[in-house]
Parts: structure tokens; sequence; C-alpha cells
């Protein structure tokens, strides 16, 4: 039986803006939110709307993020028909290319997406942050009787320029596309979320390789062929928590707003949508006698006896007595020892920071850098970490790098 | 065979020792009893064996073990989800003679034909009311060792005072052990001796075809415990070791001990000596990480996930899902998952089992020795 959409997650992106957290791993892999990863968002998505069937396109450190997807149980998607399958780039009778671009990614796995013969495909991004009912985009596609929809978000005008728009009339009907435009003509950006007759994708991807000019990408390829030829285009208008997180201060931001679904929209604690991740199986986490802790989050296998504010701690992080931890991100397995100090920051995991280290700084003023330690790192005693500094090498006791 | 494997398969004893804390086992068995904020007390024993290399293990199930079976699953998150061997639950199969089991004959003797298809050497026979880090792996090695027939692993500690004071009462066996040079010389059932004992853990490990023999023998003139009608008996003529287990054991006997050994667990050093020697598995929920929101106070504390924290928790365990709200007091207790304390609420030395809501403003207190107990889906 064929099923009737099937989600392919683009996630090779190499994430080179977020440089020290994705040294060894690809940005999908990226912690998130104290307990997940960033591609546990689209995958927790498919499975609550009802798909179950998931294509991984990775090719750059894949990896992390093939030991994390493994079976697909923690998503519930390790089925006997479909799942969730991780598809990197290999080795044909006709020769091997890595991905050359997002379309060609797909184009180069058709032959997996016919396996299940879907009525639909929905292309998802693993660098976003987003809780989207799936199932009602498709149900939208269909009311249109649409061949291809894309998800757009109402942005303010004056950011509009940074993104691709979607120009529609009254019906929501896609006449124009504008990639980054000086000036635009609508505010609804795309969010790089597709929904495509597979017919009407597979003759595109087909037509698109033939053409030794293009880039094979989706938003420049494409959609633009797509516009030509008068395809049935719609744009279904998403309201809801939705942020590329990209680069180092957006990411942080992201995790920032987590401490305040009440404003922020991003809801972790809904029962209703739950977000699955593996898990850590560490024990219960343990605030110490001398601890103190504001408006945070904390999982599974930290041990707190300093002063914790405004911070996200990944599992087993521990915090020395005396250290202080201010709008911070530190993931999983980091270790910050007494008195050290570490603000506005995001340290990956397993890092240690030393005794008194100071790490990233409140900001002032016009001074308001995330710095970021990567992962593995040692902060020396007594050292210094820059509010702009990107450290991914050890940082010897009292070294100070800016 | 690639000898990755221990060559022992575990059976365990999810019901013994049920009435000893009647109120939490009223309807579940000990070894669903939640345990160190996000565990059960089958956890630990399932785990141990497994992280020793057993990967064969059977659970011979009394009665009320519906909540066990929920949790167990087909056993995957203790990687038992297997094609061959893995997980086996043993439901009572009442024939119409035959009762629920009592002793340990009686169980072994409900799965003889399946023991007897097995191809482990050894059988390691538990109990689950002992949260440990046990090395099955050493007790193996002692046991292959010393060539004894039958060894008992005992910790050396005081018999807890209230199963001594209820000791003529019935079937509530415990037992203390006489050893010279290793070799156990007297398995004392039910003693009311004080002091540091030999303090059998009810873990033993024995041949597999030999202990086919003696419970096949044994079933049928009616004997029904183990320990108490073979072992003791015969000490002259088999040779029964005693294995001195050093490292931390959390034992469930009472309520009591239940509450103090749950908060033993706020010291770190407890802390680590039960989790930080190999990892315990347990059932996922896919809870989000536990929020602190500003306001909140947390001081010594164990928390697993999902929890939301709104008001003030000093010493304290708190299971998943717990949720404390504003200006609520939470001092000393035990709350297991999905506790609610309302706003203004106040409480001293409580145990609440799972969904137990203490409605607002609500002031409930018990002491040291006499936690006050709120049972499974109660309103306060």
């Amino acid at each position: 039986m064929g099923k009737e959409m099937i989600a392919m997650l683009l996630a090779g992106g190499q994430g080179s803006r977020l440089y020290a957290l994705t040294q060894k791993l690809a940005k999908p892999a990226v912690p998130f939110g104290g307990k997940y990863r960033i591609i546990d968002f689209p995958l927790s998505n498919c499975v609550n709307s009802g798909i179950d069937t998931v294509g991984i396109l990775t090719q750059y450190q894949p990896f992390v993020l093939n030991e994390y997807i493994g079976m697909g149980q923690p998503w519930d998607l390790d089925r006997l028909h479909g799942g969730v399958h991780v598809l990197p780039p290999y080795q044909q009778a006709s020769g091997s290319d890595w991905y050359k671009g997002t379309a060609n990614a797909i184009y180069q796995n058709i032959s997996f997406i016919e396996r299940y013969d879907p009525q639909y495909v929905i292309i998802l991004s693993g660098d976003q942050i987003c809780k989207q009912d799936y199932s009602d985009f498709l149900r939208f596609h269909k009311e249109k009787n649409a061949e291809f929809s894309v998800a757009v978000m109402e942005v303010p005008w004056e950011e509009a320029p940074r993104f691709g728009l979607m120009v529609t009339d009254e019906d929501d009907r896609i006449t124009e596309f504008q990639e980054k435009p000086k000036e635009p003509k609508s505010n609804l950006a795309s969010m790089g979320i597709y929904i495509f007759n597979w017919d009407i994708l597979k003759r595109y991807l087909i037509e698109d390789e033939a053409d030794p000019n293009s880039e094979n990408d989706f938003g420049n390829n494409i959609i633009p062929n797509l516009l030509r030829d008068e395809r049935r285009m719609y744009a279904y208008r998403f309201e809801g928590y939705w942020k590329d997180v990209g680069t180092i201060p957006s990411l942080w931001e992201a995790n920032m707003e987590v401490l305040d679904p009440e404003h922020s929209g991003i809801d972790l604690f809904d029962e209703e949508w739950k977000i699955y991740s593996r898990n850590s199986g560490m024990a219960g986490h343990r605030i110490g006698a001398e601890a103190v802790v504001e408006n945070s989050m904390i999982t599974d296998g930290c041990r707190v006896d300093g002063h914790v504010k405004h911070s996200i701690l990944f599992s087993g992080v521990r915090v020395g007595k005396g250290a202080e931890i201010e709008d911070a991100v530190i993931m999983g397995g980091t270790t910050i020892k007494e008195g050290a100090v570490v603000k506005h920051c995001i340290v990956a995991g397993d890092v240690v920071i030393g005794e008194k280290a100071v790490v990233g700084a409140m900001p002032d003023g016009d001074k308001k850098g995330v710095a970021t330690v990567g992962f593995g790192v040692y902060i020396g005693d007594g050292a210094t970490v820059g509010p702009n500094a990107m450290v991914d090498n050890n940082v010897k006791d009292g070294e100070e790098v800016w | 065979m690639v000898n990755s494997n221990a060559d022992a398969l575990g059976i365990i004893f999810p019901n013994s020792y049920d009435f000893v804390v009647p109120e939490l086992a009223s309807d579940r068995s000990m070894a669903s009893i939640p345990f160190a904020s996000r565990y059960r007390m089958v956890d630990f024993v399932l785990s141990n064996m497994v992280n020793c290399g057993m990967d064969n293990i059977s659970l011979i199930v009394r009665k009320n073990y519906h909540s066990l079976m929920d949790h167990l699953g087909y056993g995957r998150e203790w990687d038992l989800a297997r094609k061959n061997r893995g997980l086996n639950i043993v439901p009572p199969f009442a024939k119409k003679s035959v009762k629920v089991y009592n002793g340990r004959v009686e169980a072994l003797a409900s799965i003889l034909e399946f023991l007897k298809s097995q191809k482990e050497k050894y059988v390691i026979l538990s109990d689950a009311n002992i949260a440990m880090n046990f090395d099955f792996a050493a007790l193996i090695e002692a046991h292959i060792k010393t060539g004894a027939d039958v060894t008992l692993a005992y910790t050396r500690e005081e018999v807890p005072e209230n199963l001594r004071a209820e000791h003529e009462n019935n079937e509530n066996f415990y037992y203390t052990m006489v050893i010279e040079d290793g070799r156990v010389k007297q398995i004392k059932t039910n003693p009311s001796d004080t002091g540091i004992q030999n303090y059998y853990m009810n873990i033993c490990i024995m041949g597999r075809e030999e202990l086919i023999d003696i419970v096949g023998r044994a079933y049928v003139h009616g004997i029904a415990y183990l320990e108490r009608d073979i072992f003791s008996p015969y000490l002259d003529k088999l040779n029964v070791q005693g294995y001195l287990h050093e490292g931390y054991a959390a034992r469930i006997v009472d309520m009591k001990s239940y509450f103090r050994e749950n908060m033993k667990l706020l010291e770190e050093e407890n802390l680590d000596a039960l989790f930080s020697k190999a990892p315990i598995y347990t059932k996922i929920r896919d809870d989000n990480p536990t929020r602190y929101v500003s306001g909140a106070k947390a001081r010594k504390i164990m928390a697993a996930d999902g929890c939301l924290i709104e008001g003030d928790v000093e010493n304290s365990i708190l299971f998943r899902g717990v949720k404390i709200g504003k200006g609520a007091k939470v001092k000393n207790c035990v709350l297991m998952q999905d506790t609610i304390v309302e706003a203004g609420a106040d409480i001293e030395y409580v145990i609440t089992d799972k969904n137990v809501a203490i409605t607002a403003n609500k002031e409930m207190a018990g002491n040291d020795a006499f936690p006050v107990y709120v049972m499974k889906g109660e309103t306060v």
C-alpha cells in the first residue's frame, strides 16, 4: 500500500556559522533546549502529525547524527514498512556524487521515495526549531488542489529583505517568488518547508538534473521553474513559533526563549505535542544545600552546588560551589568548577571550565556578544574567555582569549 | 560462541516482601515501587544483571503485576528485547488444584521445563527489594573459584528492628548466616539476634542442572522454601559459600526504610555510590527538563525531569512530573510521579504516591519516624 505522504529531511548543512559547535557534528545534531537536539523537532513533528516514513539526507559529519537516529525508536519511527532512514550520498553504477544542492539530494534518492509510492512528499529542514502540525499543512494543500505548497511566516516588512518571499493573490496562490529582494512586494517569508505532489516533484527534479547550469536548489531552481510553468502553487500561512537557529546568537536566543514559554511561544511542556529525544539514562539531578537556582531548566544527571540563573543545563552538567552561571546554555557533560563565572554564552558538551575562570560577560552597551566554547575544550583555572570569543582549543591556566 | 555474555541466567521474584510495605504494594509489586526519583525497584537488579552480560532474565510474578508489566514492556530499555533469550515475564499458571506460589521452590517448579531447555551453566536467583549496583560478574567468578554448590550473597548489617519484631508471624522470612572461612555453617531463619549480622540478600547462584534436580525432588515432597527447607538442613552435604557485598545497598524492609533510603540519596557520596559504577536503566517517559521559575527556591533536593517548581522545596525527592505551586512549601518529602502541590500548601515529612494532589493552602506534617503517606490518586 502506498503512503499518503512521506517526509524528506534536509540535514546536510555544515552549519559553518555555528563553527565551534559544528566542528565534529552536523547542524541538526546540535543540542538544544536541555535534552534535545535540533533534529528532534522535525522528527517529533512528523510522528505527531502521523507521518511514519522519514528520509534524512545527510553528508557532513554524519557519524553523531547516524548514531543518534539509530533505528528511530525514540521517535517511534522503527517501523516495518517505513520508519526513519538516514540517506548519505552513495556510489551508484553510473558513478557517485556528493549532494550538489537541496534538489539534487532528493533527486539522488528518487528510488527511496518510489518504494513508498507516496501521493505527497513534504520537504523539511533540519536547522529550525518549530512545532508544526504537518497534517494541517497537508489539509490546506489538498483543499487548494495545489501541486506545490510552501509554509510561510509573516515577518515585519523591514526584515523582509533577508528572506525568500512569496507574493500571493487573495486566494494565497503564489504569483511571484523574490529571493532576498531589495524592494519586497510581500512579507510572507518561506520557511523552507514544502509539500509537493510526488509526480510533479519527480518531473521537475529530473528536468532540473538535466540542466547543466542549474544549482540544483529548491529556492533558486525548482520553485522558479514551477512558476514559469504556472503550476498550482500556494502559500500556507503558519502562525506559531519558528526559528532558524543557524547562527550562534539565534541559537542562544532560541534556548533563552525556552525559559519563557508564556511569552516566546515555544512550549516544550505541552503534553499534546511532545518532543521526543534519545534519553541520557542518568539519575535525577541534584541541587545542593548551598545552591541557588532561578528561572532555569535542569535535567537528569546534573549536580548543582553553585548559583544558576536564567540558564539551561543539559544532562550531566556539574556546577561547583560558588560558581555563577547566568544567561548561559551549558551542554551535556560539562563541568564548571568552583568559583567560575559563566555568563551570556554557549558552552558545548564535555567542556571543563577551571576554578575561578571567567567565560563571557553580560551585555554592556553595544558589547553583547555570545561567547562560545567548543566541544571537549579545557578552560584552565583563572582563564578568561571574552564575550566575543569563539574557542575551540584548550585555554591554559590564567590565559585570556578575546 | 563469543564469550561476551555471562554464563548465567537470572530469575527475579518481584513480589517477595510485598507485605512489608502494604501501602506502597497495595496495587503493585515490590519490584514496581518507585525509588530514587525516576526508577522502580526492579530497575536496579535488572540493570545490574544486564551490565554484567546476563541477557536471559525471567521474572516469576505472583500477583498485582499490571504496573510491573507496564513498566517493563518487552524489555527494550534494559536491552533485553532479543530474539533469543532476553526478558521473560512468567505469569501465574493456576490450574484447578494449584494456588499461586509461596516459596521459591514452588515458583521455580512452574518453570522447570523452561529451565531444562536453557543453555546457561548457572542460575542466579534474586528478589527486587534492594537498590544497589551489584557486581553479578564478581559473584559468578567467586562461585566458580570456590567450587561451591551454592553461593549466597550477604551484607554486613543489622537486621532492621521491625523485621525482628515480627519474626514469629508468618512467612516473613529473612535469613542470617554463620560463616567460617567463607563457608556457610548455619542459616538462621527469622533470627531475633541484634547487632551486625551476615544478612542474606536473597541473592544466590548455583548450577542450572543442580537447581532443576533439587527443585524437581523438593516440589513433589511439598517443600516450598529453598533456603529454609533445602540449603539450611543440608549445609553439611552441600558446599554453600558466602559472598560479601560491600558496596552500597538500599534494602527496603518497611515504610521507614523506604523513606530513609530515598532521603539518603540526598547525600552526594550515597548518590555516587549507587549510580556511578554502572548505569541503571528505566522506562523512558519523554518529559521535558525540570523547570525552576523565578521565585522558586530549591535546596538539597533530587529531582527527575518533567517537574515544574514555583514554590520552596528543601531536602526532598521529586519524581517525574511533580508540580510545586507558588508559595507552596515542601520539606523532607518524597513526592512520586505527577504529584501536584498547589499554591500555598505546606507539607513536611510526607510521602505521596502517584497522581496525588495536595490542594491549595493545605498543611500536613508527619515526622522522621512516621512520615505521612498519601495513597495513589488521592486528593487532600
